[in-house]
């Protein structure tokens, strides 16, 4: 279960200080697909990067499975990223230079697993999510948008993490590959039971998710 | 795949980048390589002439210059000056003259040749002027002046001396293909005769021939390889002072310093004790002199080693640095899924070593075939340099000597690039600081870049 409290996010800009998130509260329990709406600058990637241990809150707590990561030392940081997230970015975000399945087992060697089963246990993950093995072997630059966003979902859950962040995941593929790749996100998240937090813009697909937050200038103005 | 092999393989990813960057590396690597190799060869090189140069200082009376120019030979008193010097060990004095047809019986076994004949004729053009002013002032003409010069004619060397081993040319002692030698301090009319002027003459030990009106029996035949030598005459230094009436007389003394360090320091004492009546050159002085321009060569090459190595560490940080900007979305793609500092900087190090690595291969290998030449190159370059500067300090006392201390300089210009396995270890010790210097800073770069950077950018 995720419990966010009092969460507070304050830069310091020229011209003075920027709340960027205010006060935020939520709970999101263990296997829900919860969505986060928003217009631009409301606040939403701060929350996930947040969420996500990758930024540290001013102020308040984020308790995942009772362990509050934002007080989390720089190394445990990672470590929590590592074996307890997992991201999926609108941009993909693929290594370049390594293959589908090298991305995925990546991951793979950063969450620990020994280096003799990291292969095959990327190669499941990479059929599962709708690769063949030729495809596997292929680097980023020759996926169409659709298969790298697959490839970027099988990284995501390499771990068996407790949450996959996803970060405008259907934003940069057309709108049927969108809805193949949101139907992916959600199945999986019931054969994993894993909890999914989605930013997006695509009111279709939040009004097919669990839970949906709205943000406006920081605060969480509609939960539903 | 691991961080190491990941460093490989990006290392790799851009071919026609990180050709140029190896490319770069290469050259510079190859130059510290070759700067290494001509800086310790020149360097053992000024060793070598330095601990041959020897101990030895030469004193010769102000003015004179083998048989030429004029002034008035050393005297007893000043040879007693100088074997009391501090630090003096030996001396060796030695009194040369030339025996004309008439003076000896003996056939010069020296042809004249071009040089001979012109030498002699500006003697003799003198010597008969001054004859016929004396003789008739008011007859003398331009035109009797020149019809009286005498046809130029070979002569032969002699040389008195406490050693006899001070004629040998190569520093050693002097080689007797026949007979036994003379003792040096006695005034016993013997002579060793040159191997030239013996064949000459048909002389052998025991036979005997005429000079300055007295009967010298030969003692024996020495070789020195040298053809001036070869066809002088060797004589105990009282025998000629004796014959030809120069009592205590000697025209060179060649002083034996305890060490080399004290060489300069007896050089200043004997300028001091003998003013300007005599002319003193040490082996050591002209060493100095001429190993003073591989000396430059020396910290030129240690200039070029150093600027070689900034250039090399510049050129892997450069790149590294233009890489880790390049690649600032990924190294936070990698820390956002759980790739920890530590393994995202062996990845750029790995990468970085891996550029160095391929760079010092190619570099190594160009240093090794262009060392060689390079060092003949700096050291020929500089030769003409050494030349002029040994040039005043090479004026010897004798003919003989000053061969030897021109064979010397010449010796100089011989450096041959050796590589060495000390060498190719400190050229691959710099090649590691370039790689450690070109990736620290990337790495501080890439400590500095946050995960979160992922997300914002998007």
């Amino acid at each position: 279960m995720l419990v966010v409290k009092n969460l507070t996010k304050s830069f310091n800009s020229a011209g003075g200080e920027v709340h960027a998130l205010k006060d935020v509260n939520m709970t999101i329990n263990t296997g829900e697909f919860a969505s986060i709406i928003g217009k631009s600058g409301s606040g939403k990637s701060t929350l996930l990067s947040m969420l996500g241990a990758l930024d540290v809150p001013t102020s308040g707590s984020i308790q995942v499975d009772d362990i509050d990561i934002a007080k989390l030392s720089a190394a445990k940081q990672t470590a929590y990223r590592a074996k307890k997230i997992g991201f999926v970015f609108q941009h993909y975000n693929l290594i370049p230079n390594l293959t589908a399945l090298e991305n995925v087992m990546l991951a793979l060697e950063f969450g620990g697993m020994p280096a003799s089963k990291r292969k095959a246990r990327a190669q499941e993950l990479l059929t599962e999510v709708g690769l063949d093995e030729d495809e596997q072997l292929r680097k980023p630059t020759r996926l169409s948008g659709g298969q790298q966003q697959r490839v970027s979902i099988a990284r995501a859950l390499a771990n068996k993490p407790a949450i996959v962040l996803a970060d405008e995941p259907t934003g940069n593929l057309d709108s049927e590959t969108g809805k193949k790749i949101f139907d992916l996100l959600h199945s999986l998240t019931r054969s994993e039971n894993v909890t999914i937090i989605a930013v997006t813009h695509d009111m279709d697909i939040a009004g097919k998710t669990d839970r949906t937050f709205r943000l406006k200038d920081g605060q969480i103005v509609i939960e539903k | 795949m691991n961080v190491v092999s990941r460093g490989i393989k990006n290392a790799l990813r851009s071919p026609m980048r990180s050709g140029a960057i190896v490319l770069m590396l290469a050259i510079s690597i190859g130059l510290i390589l070759s700067m290494l190799v001509a800086r310790s060869s020149v360097n053992a090189k000024i060793t070598e002439v330095k601990s041959s140069a020897g101990t030895s200082v030469t004193i010769s009376p102000a003015g004179v210059h083998g048989f030429d120019g004029g002034g008035d030979p050393l005297t007893a008193a000043q040879i007693t000056t100088i074997k009391d010097t501090a630090h003096v060990s030996s001396i060796v004095a030695t009194l040369s003259d030339q025996l004309t047809t008439s003076d000896t019986s003996l056939t010069p076994s020296l042809e004249l040749g071009l040089f001979g004949a012109r030498q002699q004729r500006s003697s003799t053009d003198s010597t008969s002027s001054t004859d016929s002013n004396a003789a008739a002032p008011a007859d003398s003409s331009s035109t009797e002046t020149t019809t009286t010069r005498q046809a130029p004619t070979p002569k032969t060397t002699v040389t008195g001396t406490t050693d006899q081993n001070s004629v040998s040319t190569d520093g050693s002692d002097l080689v007797l293909s026949s007979g036994s030698s003379i003792d040096g301090s006695s005034s016993d009319l013997v002579a060793l005769v040159g191997t030239s002027l013996a064949t000459k003459n048909s002389l052998k030990v025991g036979s005997t021939f005429t000079a300055y009106d007295k009967t010298i029996t030969v003692k024996g035949i020495f070789k020195t390889g040298n053809t001036f030598a070869d066809s002088g005459l060797i004589m105990p230094l009282a025998t000629v002072q004796t014959l030809t009436d120069q009592s205590g007389a000697v025209n060179s003394v060649i002083a034996k310093v305890d060490s080399s360090d004290n060489v300069s320091s007896t050089v200043t004492t004997l300028k001091s004790s003998l003013g300007d009546k005599a002319d003193i050159t040490s082996q050591v002085e002209q060493a100095a002199a001429s190993v003073s321009s591989l000396e430059s060569i020396s910290s030129l090459a240690l200039a070029g080693v150093v600027g070689a190595t900034i250039a090399g560490s510049v050129i892997v940080l450069l790149a590294m640095v233009m890489i880790v900007r390049e690649r600032r979305r990924e190294i936070g793609v990698i820390k956002a899924i759980g790739g920890s500092n530590v393994k995202v900087i062996g990845q750029f190090v790995s990468e970085a070593l891996t550029l160095t690595i391929i760079g010092a291969i190619v570099g190594l290998s160009l240093g090794i075939v262009v060392s060689g030449p390079m060092t003949s190159s700096l050291v020929s370059n500089q030769s003409s340099t050494a030349t002029t500067q040994a040039g005043p300090g090479a004026g010897g006392p004798g003919r003989m000597f000053k061969g030897g201390m021109s064979q010397l300089s010449s010796n100089i210009t011989q450096v041959t690039g050796s590589l060495t396995p000390q060498v190719f270890a400190a050229a691959v010790g710099i090649t590691l600081i370039i790689s450690i210097i070109g990736s620290a800073v990337p790495a501080w770069f890439i400590a500095r870049i946050r995960p979160g950077e992922v997300l914002r950018t998007e």
